[in-house]
């Protein structure tokens, strides 16, 4: 029989801590883990669902680099990233700047701001869709009236992804609130030592403000690599609703759509499995990156830096 | 104490019954009809398969039915969760040729129940039990066909001043030449010029003459003739053919109603009539829609213009090929219980429910000797409209089908549905081009699929 009151007290608060985790940790491996090292396993075999899977080696990752509409998936999502990482960092960061200003009703505009990024998903992509319309929807009837033809947006395949990260903007203002508590928590008096310094407000910003937001950029700059690499819904829908998922001319085909399609419309489990292990590789060494780099870039106010 | 035990045992009655009852009922062997992947699924249509249900639950002691209700949007991924942890429904349906093709590898070949039994299948249209039949394969007794035809406006025609199209079969000055002809005239901008006029305006047009918006590529092109008529590829599924005389043909007619004739809505003015919300038809902008049975359930619902119907045209080689739908039940071979499955397919397709279980789903029974009961039924429910060229269609059915399975479906649907992108965002309105281009994607994907096959 156990006998727990022999037991250290650092190794009984270890078995407590072990005890209090462990529903997370069941969840992990069955739920996460397993999943995960399933698709492993699948990713060398071809497998159909129905049928048993029929060990390939590394069939399915030869035949991904020779597929071109794998890399066809993958400079759609690239696209995508370069547009819609930095102008979501910069807009929501600005907005940020913006509500943190002593204005009136400044609340109201903060929540006014936040409200679309709670509202998200299909409903909101639809809701886009239509207002993307070439021939009756409202994007273009604005710019009509000033005098402008508007493009295709989703029905155009050379302004399909734009169109999708003006609707990613939408959500900015989950982004701006992480920065907002950032900007609220640079120490006052740091501003002030600038001021006596003769520093006016675009120096302080450019050496206060700034360099104090930086691990705040970061998180944002890496969450935001993750969603951008794992877009499914919106172009999912939004696609769909004009008629070709992917479409027009497999201008929206990103990777996580092009997964899915190998997974569920073409039932090839294994193909699919492969992808999301690539896709895991690519994301892991942006994100790696991102880090190693961090040290160039990223100032935290409690590190020593150096041997000073 | 003669209380306790009176009160013990009539505890111990209602114990044993309750540990009893569910092993009576499980007598019954069960079988789950999984319905979602097609039509099934609105809530007139639920209640309707729970009457049908009942009813074979009363009249049967050893079988019981259970229709799973799945939405559709989730119905393909629930089903091949079932599939893949070996929980499989008995019968899957109602299914489209499409969906068959789809999950292709999932069904029971439902031939040596037919053989066993010696069942009689002379009943059904003899083209129906064809559509669903594969090489070491048949998946299904036929439930119900969704003949097509053309659908117009009457108002339109009679604004126009132009004839109605006739409903004759025999008459074979019904073409797709006079189809253009008439929809150029039916196709107006917002000064009322029509499409023949040097002074209409393609950039503002405010009315269309034909539609065939709501299918797919093979749809579109399986109506020109071509030997492999709406499949892709050849007999034995290693060559693509594609880009046949035929298709291209009909891919360039399709291609010149956009963007030369503008009698055919392009890909953008397309998707402006459906952000109205509105089924092509019921728009009010489009003068003729080829069309199925199934839009009859599904829409023609209060319009405020009248609806005439017509065949499908001849096309340029002087045939006529209607292309058809057709829906069945399918019984999934990792499915347990397949023999009871089989006897509820049975019972689903029989003379005696068959026009009810159409009912529910809108399709034309595919038994013969029902034709009748079915066509009286239609009548009521469509007074003006000529049922007789709704029946005739069948004669006139694609085969091979254009939903029919090939190597790689949904691979193979996809790249000629991007081809058929390029004319309708008029990136490429060179039909020639458009479709070799696809058959060269075409026989790589063949040729990965029976590479695949031989490894």
């Amino acid at each position: 029989m156990l006998n727990i009151r022999s037991w250290s007290l650092s190794r009984r608060e270890a078995a407590a801590g072990y005890l209090f985790i462990s529903p997370w940790i069941i969840g992990f491996i069955l739920l996460t883990l397993g999943p995960m090292l399933a698709s492993l396993y699948f990713s060398f075999n071809q497998y159909n669902i129905v049928d048993m899977p029929r060990w390939i080696g590394l069939g399915n990752y030869t035949r991904l680099f020779n597929d071109p509409l794998f890399w066809q998936s993958l400079k759609v999502t690239l696209y995508f990233a370069v547009l819609a990482l930095p102008s979501g960092l910069i807009l929501s960061f600005l907005l940020a700047i913006l509500l943190n200003q002593n204005i009136p009703g400044v609340r109201l505009w903060r929540t006014l701001y936040f409200l679309p990024s709670v509202l998200t998903g299909v409903a909101v992509t639809l809701l886009w869709v239509l207002l993307f319309n070439p021939q009756m929807g409202a994007v273009n009837q604005v710019l009509e009236l000033i005098g402008i033809k508007g493009p295709g947006w989703l029905n155009d395949p050379d302004w399909s992804i734009p169109a999708l990260v003006i609707m990613a903007l939408w959500g900015v203002g989950q982004n701006m609130i992480i920065y907002l508590a950032g900007l609220q928590s640079v120490p006052a008096e740091l501003y002030d030592a600038a001021k006596v310094d003769g520093a006016g407000r675009v120096m302080q910003f450019r050496h206060v403000t700034l360099p104090m937001m930086t691990p705040v950029l970061f998180y944002n700059l890496v969450l935001g690599l993750i969603g951008t690499f794992s877009y499914f819904t919106q172009a999912y829908v939004a696609s769909g609703a004009v008629g070709e998922v992917g479409g027009p001319l497999r201008s929206t085909l990103f990777y996580n759509l092009y997964l899915y399609q190998n997974a569920f419309d073409y039932r090839e489990m294994g193909y699919a499995s492969a992808m999301a292990w690539v896709l895991f590789a690519i994301v892991l060494l942006l994100t790696l990156v991102v880090f190693r780099s961090s040290s160039l870039w990223v100032y935290y106010e409690g590190e020593l830096r150096g041997k000073g | 104490m003669k209380r306790n035990s009176w009160l013990l045992i009539t505890c111990l009655v209602i114990v044993s019954l309750l540990v009893v009852a569910p092993a009576l009922a499980q007598d019954k062997v069960k079988v789950t009809i999984f319905v979602g992947l097609g039509t099934g699924t609105d809530p007139d249509q639920i209640t309707k398969q729970e009457e049908l249900q009942a009813r074979f639950n009363a009249s049967h002691d050893s079988i019981e039915i259970e229709f799973l209700i799945v939405p559709h949007d989730e119905a393909g991924t629930r089903l091949l969760a079932m599939l893949a942890g070996d929980n499989a429904p008995q019968l899957v349906g109602p299914n489209g040729i499409s969906t068959i093709a789809e999950y292709f590898d999932s069904w029971a070949d439902i031939t040596p129940f037919i053989e066993a039994e010696g069942f009689d299948t002379s009943d059904f249209y003899q083209e129906s039990l064809e559509l669903n039949a594969y090489p070491n394969l048949n998946t299904g007794l036929p439930l119900g066909l969704f003949p097509s035809f053309v659908l117009y406006n009457i108002d339109m025609f009679d604004a126009a001043g132009i004839d109605y199209p006739p409903t004759d079969y025999n008459d074979t000055s019904w073409n797709y030449d006079k189809l253009r002809e008439i929809a150029m005239l039916l196709t107006l901008d917002s000064n009322a010029n029509d499409a023949t006029m040097e002074e209409f305006d393609a950039e503002d047009i405010v009315q269309w003459g034909f539609s065939d918006a709501w299918t797919d590529t093979r749809g579109m092109l399986a109506r020109w003739g071509a030997p492999d008529v709406g499949r892709p590829t050849s007999a034995d599924y290693k060559t693509a053919s594609a880009n046949s005389a035929e298709w291209v043909y009909g891919l360039q007619w399709f291609s010149d109603g956009m963007w030369v004739d503008h009698f055919i809505p392009t890909g953008e003015q397309q998707s402006g009539i459906e952000a109205t919300g509105a089924a092509p038809l019921d728009s009010g902008v489009i003068a003729m829609f080829y069309t199925h049975t199934w839009y009859l359930g599904e829409a023609l619902f209060d319009l405020p213009f009248e609806v005439g119907i017509a065949p499908a045209p001849f096309n340029q080689n002087g045939q006529r090929i209607a292309r058809i739908h057709a829906d069945n039940f399918t019984i999934p071979k990792n499915a347990t219980n397949q023999q009871e499955a089989w006897e509820v397919m049975k019972w689903l397709t029989s003379e005696e429910n068959l026009v009810d279980v159409c009912l529910i789903y809108g399709c034309i029974p595919a038994r013969m000797s029902l034709a009748d009961d079915f066509a009286a039924a239609l009548n009521e429910r469509f007074p003006d409209l000529d049922t007789n060229v709704i029946f005739e269609a069948i004669d006139y059915l694609d085969a091979p089908n254009h939903e029919s399975w090939v190597p790689n479906w949904g691979r193979i649907n996809d790249a000629l549905n991007f081809a058929a992108s390029l004319i309708n965002t008029g990136e490429n309105t060179d039909a020639q081009s458009v479709l070799d281009q696809a058959n060269v994607e075409l026989q790589k994907i063949l040729d990965e699929y029976w590479a695949s096959q031989s490894s």
